[in-house]
């Protein structure tokens, strides 16, 4: 073995300790956290054992009506076209409408499902089919009713923009089990992208590495995957081939660790852009998959990307979370909820059906919602249409330990206000983290003098009426 | 080891004398003890009254007498809890989530045994000059920085590195001083003269890199990061707004080493400064640098409050180097800053408006000045052709004014919320009404307002410039303008209130009526249908497509105007009863994508109504209109001007003077506009707030600072200004400190104090205090030169170390901190893309301008990617190869490839910016079309340049443009078998030159040997990819 040799292996084996890192570990709240690990992306064990290993958001931006679809109010039907009991107003700020509009009752009939009898909207037939898969949140709240605040609040734990994102703290906490594709996935879908921008999956004062990678369905699934015009797979691996002497060489000079995690991390490049490609390809699914989640392999859907969820928690890819901004109903409430509905009611039933049979549905967290509900009073001239709410609304998670078929929380007659069990985001994210083994309030980092958390400094609580 | 500074004030603990122990077992307060409590027990135990527990403060020495019996641990009550077997008593608490190991305790009982000695925190008293170490490394030393880094190493027991070779020093500097690597000709010229005249000439080479342009662009970076410098609002909408030349003038104030005091008291309160300058307002800006939300429904006040607290974020880390931010919700818990305190020094803030005003560029400023000398020339013309025209315009005066005008009220309107759209339309107090938040680009607001009178017989519709909207409005478009599509009008009477007449109007009147012109581009709809704007009869004439205007492509536009509206039968209101008016205002001349600057509407208007006879004249300006019904006695000389500005346009004889005047505005030069802060006469009420939370108000504060730092010294300033003043003071503990720390930060990697964004008890504690204190005292007593701070720096010998990692600093300092070897780090995101368009010699060196707007993929900027589509028009010319400080930043949708290395989308104030190695980091270098064509730039100039033809030189020439340095031969082995094998495969046809050169399709290397320029393009690319070509050596 020459000199050279050695040196690398040396380096990449015991010290493979870049500049990430060093960052990485030098904020590890836990000490013993930082001497067992130099790759920030390293597999970590969590404070105890973990229900889940993966976290799968499906993202419904824009904020779906709890009213329509989960959360039925016969008051409110009988109330339609009154004016909202005065008390309920009080200190109530809405955002476009005048808070004193008239009440709207439900646009669509719900009906009881599976054996846990839970209510669901006729505009979502395949949802209703996985009522016993599914642990129904009706008593959601909320600090913020304007859309990218509220969002980055659902996904951040703070309406202020710059701390970390869910699917940051899960990688940060529990590193990677993919060594060629992101630990943490973005995709969006729908009428816009979402309101909080990628702020939504930015990894804050974490580490960078620690931020989702967005991918596309269709198209190069990650930004530059491609060789450049010209540079075939050859070309490729030649210069990368010529790059690794080169910088081997440096390493062997300048003896900075740097080097040797660079060099890796053009290897990881390289297996990404053989794996991602595969990873997209979803033709080499069974006809028979792709109809049960309604996905086409050529065009970019909703339902392609819940398909890929899938295929990229198959592959060790620790957090997906799928954008679909399309619920904003202010007007067309009734048209807009049916498109909706279509386009993505059949394929997140799907991925839990598809979860299930693959039995992979205990060790996956599936979560669906919105940043906030919609007010019971009605917006527009037409009957058509609900303002934000974020008093009360309804999420739904499967499988991940959470107890199936159960529902938690009720709302008031009205769908304005929680009666009983309310959960707020803070405590829906101690929940999921506990699933992912984590105190929440352990689970921090060490910035600008403060253990910054998920949770931040409120109280928060494990749902565990929840958990199975 | 006793790690004391002269500056630091101690206080001895009440009881009893303390043991001198001077020992290497001596605990030290500052570094051990304080951390400890800070970390472990303030948040209870601490400054925050409001979660304090059992009374006790472990950071007041008499607080913690209570449960400290000094020199002895064993009886203090502090140390019995500690060691507490019953978890119930133990501290702290287990349910804190905190808990001290034996190490940790053990500190504690040896400082109890030891006398229990507090200090204050070194941060919280202000630097003093620290002596400076006898040095005896003499040889090595170079300047004080040197004496202090030498007596670490020494109790360390280990030397410093020898110094880098010239070579590397040379594109370290150029590096760090200016983000550029340096030509190849560069590096060979100043080797020889480092050589020849060794300490002279690095000076003089400190002092050529120091004076380039390029240096103000390379640091202004890390302060745009710290003033979370954007191209775009933020949040949902992320439209693009004007701040680049805020962006300028940080550039500039640093190439003109402005005194880093000044820099801030600019900055805080430029425009409050005697004689403020453009640039003084435009150096507010950075305060306006804050995300604004302009989503549908969004509360303006919520997120001016927002804004606030960004403004004071941003203030405690780039400024203070304090995390203030803490006491928004509460007193901090580590730092003795009080809920109250946070208050105070925001209330020094929150008199501001939110202005944009119009800005000109230097030669636009020509051009302005030209313009208003030519108008004033006219006008001296005319006054000279009519000997008596101030007889002449008094008597006019004294005419119009007496004429008979209507009896305006002005009527309080309550708006149909579905017809805002979410927009807010909020009440000023005197009726009229301000638009803000969200802007749609067509809507038909609907206000109902009631009438009491006998009869009706018109409206008047003021538009009124604010300070708030663009360039003062009245318009909310960019340029502060407006078109009212169609005003249209119901009366029902009090009685019968769901008959409502739909008025019809007989006639309009307006101060101005511009000639009909077509829309500008901005305002496409994407329709067929041809709309046009023009004069106030558009407002009546029933139709949607045609609206009157303020628009006339000058300043002028932004005056506040008046049109009356006579209605064609009078309303005769019956006793007792009253009239319901509803007004529509129909704009509906703005653009087809709301999400962008495409808005045509009124930002702020008054309705009034009349039962009087609507006049036969026109109505005046309200300007003019205010002064003229004043005698011309009280008349200042503005105010006469701007009558006389009206009055010639009224007389014959001044016709053709009249005509030149138009003239002239035409050629006024448009400008840009700039986010800056102006003063708001009327004082808002500064709360404190219970949580932060903006709608619970707990007291009125008034203007203070905290009462830990300096005094603020009282004068006639007004109060921001004094508050700038006390930012930026040489009293301040933490002010130079905190800069010194972050220049330090971009030459080493690290700081002095690792955490640069806080410097109070809660911090790292730092690696040479003394030598930090150096630094401050030097910065402050240099007039506050920061090229000063630069040029010390960079003369060190510390400085100018190898930064090769031998195995045992491997070993003994992974991190660096004792500073035995010289920093290897990435370069900024920035730079690594300088770096590239450097090598390639496709750089731009052109400094300032516009945010351009390089190559990026499309699909970034349009739905479901971005929120709604943005426009991003990638630049085919020069612009496309500008310095990256100048590409276009949108905040939700950052540049990728800068995101990729790091840099930061100024969502809020960064001052230490995260340093990855990442795969995607790797796939953008690889991939990315810059890049590639960068590459076969770089390929091209190496043919060309290179007069031997041999592959060695090339490999040399193109080598040395990417790393500043010779290839070894074993490197120059692998980039010749490299090329070698990539011209085989494409003279066998495997690769096509035609398809590898296409990434180069903007460049003119057309005569060039295409298979030869693409196999000297693939060994260019693997030359911008390699570890040395974008790492600081």
């Amino acid at each position: 073995m020459t000199p050279l040799n050695r040196s690398r292996r040396w380096f990449l084996r015991d010290c493979g300790v870049g500049l990430g890192a060093i960052a990485a570990t030098q904020m590890m709240a836990d000490p013993s956290m930082a001497k067992s690990t130099a790759d920030p992306l390293a597999v970590r064990a969590p404070h105890f054992p973990a229900k889940v290993k993966n976290v799968i958001f499906l993202f419904m931006a824009g904020a779906p009506s709890h009213l329509e679809l989960f959360d039925y109010k016969p008051q409110l039907a009988k109330f339609d076209g009154t004016l909202p009991p005065a008390e309920l107003l009080e200190g109530y700020r809405a955002a476009f409408i005048d808070p004193n509009s008239k009440l709207l009752g439900p646009k669509f009939k719900f009906a009881r499902h599976g054996q846990c009898g839970a209510e669901i909207s006729e505009i979502l037939p395949h949802t209703a089919k996985i009522a016993d898969d599914l642990t129904i949140v009706k008593s959601m709240t909320t600090d913020a009713f304007n859309h990218a605040p509220a969002q980055i609040m659902m996904n951040t734990g703070s309406q202020l923009f710059g701390k970390p994102s869910l699917g940051s703290w899960t990688l940060y906490g529990l590193g990677s089990e993919s060594k060629d594709l992101p630990g943490f996935v973005v995709f969006s879908s729908g009428s816009k992208g979402p309101s909080g921008g990628n702020s939504n999956w930015g990894s804050g004062f974490l580490p960078t590495v620690y931020s989702g990678v967005q991918l596309r369905s269709v198209g190069d699934p990650v930004l530059y995957l491609s060789n450049p015009p010209g540079v075939d797979s050859r070309a490729q691996r030649d210069a990368l081939d010529a790059i690794t002497q080169l910088n081997e060489q440096h390493l062997s000079v300048t003896g900075d660790p740097e080097i040797a995690t660079r060099i890796n991390s053009f290897e990881m490049a390289y297996r990404m852009q053989a794996s991602a490609p595969e990873l997209m390809d979803i033709r080499s699914e069974t006809q028979k998959t792709l109809d049960l989640y309604g996905a086409d392999p050529d065009k970019p859907s909703f339902a392609k990307n819940c398909l890929l969820a899938r295929r990229l928690v198959e592959r060790g890819v620790r957090f997906v979370q799928l954008f679909h901004e399309a619920w904003d109903q202010h007007g067309n409430l009734v048209g807009g909820l049916k498109t909706n509905c279509r386009d993505t009611d059949q394929a997140c039933a799907a991925l839990v059906q598809d979860l299930k049979r693959r039995g992979m549905l205990d060790e996956t967290l599936v979560i669906w919602g919105g940043e906030f509900g919609r007010t019971p009073m009605v917006q527009g001239g037409g009957n058509d249409g609900r303002d934000h709410h974020p008093n009360a609304f309804t999420m739904w998670m499967a499988g991940g330990g959470m107890r199936p078929g159960a529902t938690l929380g009720e709302s008031d007659d009205f769908g304005f206000n929680v009666t009983r069990d309310r959960v707020h985001v803070r405590d829906l994210h101690a929940t999921i983290l506990n699933q992912l083994g984590f105190d929440h309030t352990r689970l921090s980092v060490k910035f600008q003098g403060l253990d910054q958390r998920l949770t931040g400094v409120e109280p928060a609580r494990v749902v565990r009426e929840i958990l199975a | 080891m006793i790690r004391r500074f002269a500056a630091l004030a101690v206080w001895l603990a009440a009881f009893g004398p303390a043991l001198a122990e001077t020992d290497s077992e001596s605990i030290d307060f500052a570094s051990q003890v304080r951390p400890i409590l800070s970390d472990a027990c303030f948040a209870c135990h601490g400054p925050d009254e409001e979660s304090r527990a059992a009374d006790l403060r472990l950071d007041d020495p008499e607080s913690a007498a209570a449960v400290i019996e000094s020199g002895d641990a064993s009886s203090s009550e502090l140390y019995a809890r500690l060691v507490e077997s019953d978890p119930e008593l133990r501290m702290p608490p287990p349910d804190s989530g905190k808990q001290l190991d034996a190490s940790q305790i053990a500190i504690l009982k040896r400082w109890i045994d030891q006398g229990a000695e507090f200090e204050t925190h070194w941060a919280f008293v202000a630097p003093s000059r620290p002596e400076i170490p006898p040095f005896e490394q003499s040889a090595w030393v170079k300047n004080p920085i040197d004496a202090f880094v030498a007596r670490e190493l020494d109790s360390e027991g280990l030397s410093p590195s020898p110094a880098a070779g010239h070579r590397t020093l040379i594109r370290r500097l150029a590096l760090d001083l200016t983000g550029l690597p340096p030509e190849p000709a560069f590096v060979t010229a100043w080797i020889k003269r480092l050589q020849n005249d060794g300490e002279a000439a690095y000076q003089d080479l400190v002092g050529v890199l120091l004076q380039s342009s390029h240096y103000g662009e390379h640091w202004a970076r890390m302060w745009l990061d710290a003033a979370r410098y954007a191209d775009s609002d933020g949040y949902e909408k992320d439209k693009p707004r004007q701040a680049w030349f805020y962006r300028d003038w940080v550039v500039d104030s640093f190439n003109h080493d402005r005194p880093y005091d000044d820099f801030l008291v600019r900055q805080i309160a430029g425009d409050l400064l005697p004689g403020a300058t453009q640039s003084d307002h435009v150096a507010t800006g950075f305060l306006r640098n804050s995300m604004v939300n302009e989503e549908g429904g969004a509360d303006p006040e919520q997120f001016r409050m927002e804004a606030m607290f960004d403004r004071m974020d941003a203030i405690g880390k780039s400024i203070l180097g304090l995390t203030i931010q803490c006491a928004q919700c509460h007193t901090h818990k580590y730092d003795p800053i009080e809920q109250h305190e946070y208050y105070g020094m925001f209330a020094f803030l929150n008199n501001t408006h939110d202005a944009i005003i119009p800005v000109y560029t230097d030669s636009e400023q020509n051009r302005r000045d030209h313009v208003l000398q030519q108008v004033a020339r006219e006008e001296r013309l005319i006054k000279a052709a009519i000997p008596d025209w101030r007889e002449r315009m008094h008597g006019w005066a004294g005419e119009v004014s007496g004429r008979s005008q209507p009896d305006w009220t002005p009527i309080e309107l309550s708006f149909l919320d579905r017809t805002l759209g979410g927009s807010k339309f909020l009440p000023q107090g005197d009726r009229s009404y301000l638009c803000q938040s969200y802007a749609p680009t067509n809507f038909k607001p609907q206000g109902t307002g009631t009438y009491h009178g006998n009869r009706l017989t018109g409206l008047q519709l003021e538009l009124l410039t604010h300070p708030n909207l663009p360039r003062s409005g009245p318009g909310r478009s960019v340029d502060g303008t407006w078109a009212l599509s169609e005003l249209t009008a119901e009366v029902a009477l009090s009685d019968s209130p769901d008959q409502a007449t739909r008025m019809k109007f007989s006639r309009a009147l307006a101060d101005r009526s511009p000639p009909v012109a077509e829309l500008r581009p901005r305002y496409g709809n994407k329709k067929n249908s041809k709309r046009v704007t023009g004069g106030i009869d558009f407002a009546i004439d029933g139709d949607e497509t045609t609206a009157w205007t303020n628009e006339v492509d000058t300043p002028q536009s932004n005056i506040s105007q008046t049109a009356w509206f006579e209605f064609e039968s009078p309303i005769e209101i019956p006793e007792g009863q009253h009239a319901i008016v509803t007004v529509h205002l129909a704009q509906r001349h703005g653009g087809w994508n709301s999400d962008d600057n495409q808005t045509f509407n009124i930002g702020r208007f008054r309705v009034s109504l009349t039962g009087d006879a609507i006049p036969e004249f026109d109505p005046l300006p309200s300007a003019v209109d205010a002064i003229v019904r004043r005698p011309p006695a009280q008349w200042s000389p503005d105010q006469e001007a701007t009558v006389f500005s009206h009055w010639r346009t009224t007389v014959p004889e001044a016709e053709p003077h009249n005509e030149a005047i138009d003239q002239a505005w035409k050629s006024h030069p448009r400008g840009t506009t700039q986010l800056t802060l102006a003063r708001r006469e009327d004082p808002r009420t500064t709360s404190l707030l219970a949580r932060g939370d903006f709608l619970s108000p707990v007291e009125p504060v008034t203007p203070h600072v905290p009462a830990f730092l300096h005094a603020l010294e009282n004068d006639d300033a007004p109060p921001r200004l004094q508050f700038a003043r006390w930012l930026a003071s040489e009293e301040s503990p933490t002010t130079a400190r905190s800069i010194v720390n972050r220049i330090w930060q971009g030459y080493f990697g690290v700081g002095l104090v690792e955490t640069s964004d806080d410097l109070g008890t809660q911090s790292a504690p730092p690696s040479h205090p003394e030598l930090m204190d150096y630094l401050a005292v030097e910065l402050i007593e240099n007039g506050w030169s920061l090229k000063h701070l630069h040029r010390l720096i960079v003369s060190s010998a510390t400085y100018r170390q190898s930064s090769r990692l031998t195995p045992e600093l491997a070993e003994r300092d992974p991190y660096n901190r004792l500073l035995a070897r010289g920093a290897r780090f990435r370069v900024p995101a920035e730079t690594v893309r300088d770096i590239t368009l450097a090598a390639s010699g496709l750089l731009n060196r052109s400094v300032g301008g516009p945010s351009v707007y390089p190559p990026a993929p499309e699909f970034l900027f349009k739905p479901p990617v971005s929120y709604g589509p943005k426009v991003w028009e990638v630049a085919e010319d020069a612009q496309r190869y500008r310095r990256a400080l100048y590409t276009f930043r949108f905040r939700s949708v950052p540049y990728p490839m800068l995101e990729n290395f790091d840099a930061v989308p100024g969502n809020l104030s960064c001052v230490r910016r995260s340093l990855s190695n990442t795969p995607m980091q790797a796939l953008t270098s690889l991939n990315e079309p810059m890049f590639l064509e960068c590459a076969i730039a770089l390929a091209a100039k190496t043919i060309r340049e290179t007069p031997e033809t041999g592959d060695g030189a090339r490999i040399r020439f193109a080598f040395q443009r990417c790393v500043g340095r010779d290839p070894s031969a074993d490197e120059r082995g692998v980039l010749t078998d490299y090329l070698q094998s990539q011209r085989t495969r494409l003279e066998n046809q495997s690769l096509s030159a035609d398809e590898i050169l296409s990434s180069g399709a903007l460049l003119e290397v057309g005569d060039l040997d295409a298979d030869e320029l693409a196999a000297w393009s693939l060994v260019c690319r693997v030359l911008l990819n390699l570890d040395e070509t974008i790492t600081r050596e």
